[in-house]
């Protein structure tokens, strides 16, 4: 397999659109790469310029040391699946696959050996006969997956595959990539805009946003510590609350104002905000769902952050509740466990776990400490 | 006794191919020669008349009448009147024959659809439509091609799309239509691959401006001495202003820079042109002078 370098990626298309800035990633052998981010933030276009698909503007990509700039893609040993996949109709699924190797006039039983690995490792051995229009889509998925697969590639290139399937069948392929992933050894780079996608595959994720590389990190290391408020908001669903706090501070005791709460910051973080110049300064101040609890018990051991507010909005899903509610005119969600009494229009008492909370200059949006 | 022997065949060819049946006796091996040469030629043309994808490119770029559609569209079978999509296909770097039969596969000639070449780079698929299918469908179609020939041929495309039409003589129209979706989003949003004839935006409109008049308009703003390009940094840095709805701070934030020295780049922008580029007037002046002046660019280029 592979691994791959890339320096000061630009992407500047003729019209002028600055589509990818100063890209820099090194990617090792055998990883699984996602790049996440919303719609137009550059990485689909920054996964076809590794492809070749799109000239490089600026920068250097390189496959094991070699540079690929200006190589042609069918040089690159890439093999590509995308969210638009088409399977030839009147083909069987053996036909399918073996396809795009005919054309390069790779020999019959090389293709046949390859053919039947493939279905073997996608657990298509029993469809080869069948064509596509007698396949679900999950199978179909599976299909132009063992094209990209027939090719024996360096580098998987996966843009939003799953995409075009239903939820249920989502979960189900999401699993069977990271089978893949282990059977092949391969080194996957994936696109995908659905952050539970992401935390779930990647060995490490690339979170962009307007062209530019926001965090690159473990899906523990974003989850945890985020580097600014887009990722910490991006990342985790429902995703992190967020409160503009006054910071005040007095000798080595910091408080935080969040309209008519005041609450005691603790000291580790508290040293941030006094190391940063912050006292009378507004941030930003962040906490995931699960950090704000309802429980009496818990109000008990930690009642200095205490938030009271009534539920407008009671969700339930099975496992867990989610609770919305509003605090100094910002909707607030407390993920609780679903035997929780409390409904909606119930005033209730939420306790902040102030040892997971995050806090974000509000001018840079990078953050202070978390 | 050779040449005999293939005028034979000539004439037979002939018969086969239109049905005429004609006999003709020379009296020297030369005339004889000639004749045989005439016959296949008048055979040769007779095919290119009646060869299915030369009279729907014919179709598409010249003028013939509808008397002679409804004859040669009966003769070769293609129904003129049904529905129908015309995809215009670019391909960076030559139509090889592996995009041919990739496209062959994925339209197979029992669903009818046509493929055309147009010169060595480019392709028109024409289409069958069901009663239901619309353009969102057809939309997903041109990215779907799109999509198999990056991942198949890896190779890039970019593809318009016409109007739905429902007669062989609205062809040439549509293929009006879909050149200049293709020349128009190749020019002005070479971000993406697919082109709808009917989101050109205001691309169209310049496209179809004459160069004096874009020069005259650059003029106004630039004064005598319009630049070819506007230098990278200064134009990185305006773009991403204007993408970023003309907000400072988070331009600034993008561009990992002070916003005074954005605020720094404006100013020097508007000393130059006289747009103060954080007024939505002034942007939109800008906006579009920056377009007309990647479209001349580019039209010099070529």
């Amino acid at each position: 397999m592979a691994s791959l370098s890339l320096k000061g990626i630009q992407k500047i298309y003729p019209n002028g659109f600055h589509a990818v800035q100063d890209f820099n990633l090194e990617i090792e052998d055998k990883e699984f790469i996602i790049f996440v981010g919303p719609s137009g933030c550059g990485k689909s276009t920054t996964l076809r310029m590794i492809a070749g698909l799109e000239d490089i503007s600026g920068g250097t990509f390189s496959i094991d040391g070699k540079v690929m700039n200006d190589v042609e893609p069918k040089d690159r040993d890439i093999a590509m699946v995308f969210q638009n996949y088409a399977l030839y109709p009147h083909m069987t699924v053996y036909d399918n696959m073996a396809f795009g190797l005919k054309l390069r006039k790779v020999p019959k039983d090389e293709i046949d050996k390859k053919v039947r690995e493939a279905a073997r490792i996608l657990d298509l051995e029993k469809l080869l006969d069948r064509k596509p229009k007698a396949l679900s889509g999950g199978q179909r998925q599976r299909v132009a997956m063992g094209r990209a697969i027939v090719r024996n590639p360096k580098v998987f290139l996966m843009d939003e595959p799953l995409s075009n399937l239903d939820a249920k069948l989502r979960v189900q392929m999401r699993i069977e990539i990271s089978k893949l992933h282990e059977n092949l050894g391969a080194t996957i780079i994936y696109v995908t805009h659905d952050q539970t996608e992401a935390m779930t595959l990647g060995t490490r994720i690339v979170v962009m946003k307007d062209g530019i590389v926001q965090q690159v990190d473990t899906p523990q290391n974003l989850y945890h510590a985020p580097c600014n408020l887009f990722v910490a908001g991006f990342i985790g669903s429902p995703q992190m609350n967020f409160l503009d706090a006054v910071v005040n501070v007095a000798g080595n005791d910091v408080t935080l104002k969040i309209g008519d709460n005041v609450i005691p910051v603790p000291a580790d973080k508290a040293k941030a905000l006094i190391d940063g110049n912050y006292n009378g300064k507004t941030v930003v101040m962040g906490i995931r769902p699960e950090d704000v609890h309802s429980s009496e018990d818990y109000a008990a051991n930690d009642g200095d952050a205490v938030i009271s507010s009534t539920i407008k909005v009671y969700e339930l899903l099975g496992a867990e509740v989610f609770l919305y509610f509003d605090v100094n005119g910002t909707q607030m969600t407390s993920r609780v466990g679903s035997r929780t009494p409390l409904r909606t229009g119930d005033t209730a008492e939420f306790t902040l776990d102030m040892s997971k909370i995050h806090l974000f200059d509000k001018e840079t949006e990078l953050t202070i400490t978390h | 006794m050779e040449h005999t022997t293939e005028l034979k065949s000539a004439l037979n060819e002939l018969r086969r191919l239109t049905g005429i049946t004609m006999e003709t006796a020379p009296d020297t091996p030369e005339e004889l020669e000639r004749t045989v040469t005439q016959i296949r030629y008048l055979c040769t043309a007779y095919k290119e008349k009646y060869n299915k994808h030369h009279f729907l490119k014919s179709l598409m770029t010249d003028t013939i009448s509808s008397m002679e559609i409804a004859d040669r569209a009966q003769r070769l079978h293609i129904e003129q009147e049904e529905r129908r999509v015309l995809l215009l296909l670019e391909i960076k770097g030559t139509l090889e024959d592996t995009i041919i039969e990739i496209l062959k596969h994925l339209f197979p000639s029992q669903t009818k659809s046509y493929l055309i070449p147009i010169t060595d780079n480019s392709l028109a698929i024409l289409k069958p439509l069901r009663d239901t299918e619309n353009e969102s469908e057809i939309s997903y179609l041109a990215h779907t091609i799109v999509a198999t020939l990056n991942t198949e041929a890896l190779t890039s495309v970019q593809i318009a799309y016409s109007r739905v039409i429902n007669h062989l003589a609205e062809l040439a129209e549509a293929y009006r239509e879909t050149s200049l979706a293709l020349s128009v989003g190749k020019l002005f949003y070479s971000e993406q691959t697919v082109f709808p004839h009917n989101r050109l935006g205001i691309g169209q409109l310049i496209y179809r401006l004459p160069v004096s008049v874009c020069e005259h308009f650059l003029a106004e703003i630039f004064g005598s001495d319009i630049p070819d390009s506007i230098e990278e940094e200064t134009a990185a840095t305006i773009n991403r202003f204007l993408q970023n709805n003309l907000n400072i701070a988070e331009t600034a934030r993008q561009l990992h820079m002070h916003r005074n020295t954005l605020i720094y780049r404006l100013e020097q922008m508007e000393k130059r042109t006289g747009l103060d580029l954080r007024k939505f007037e002034d942007a939109m002046i800008f906006k579009i002078a920056s377009m007309i002046m990647n479209y001349l660019q580019t039209e010099r280029i070529s």
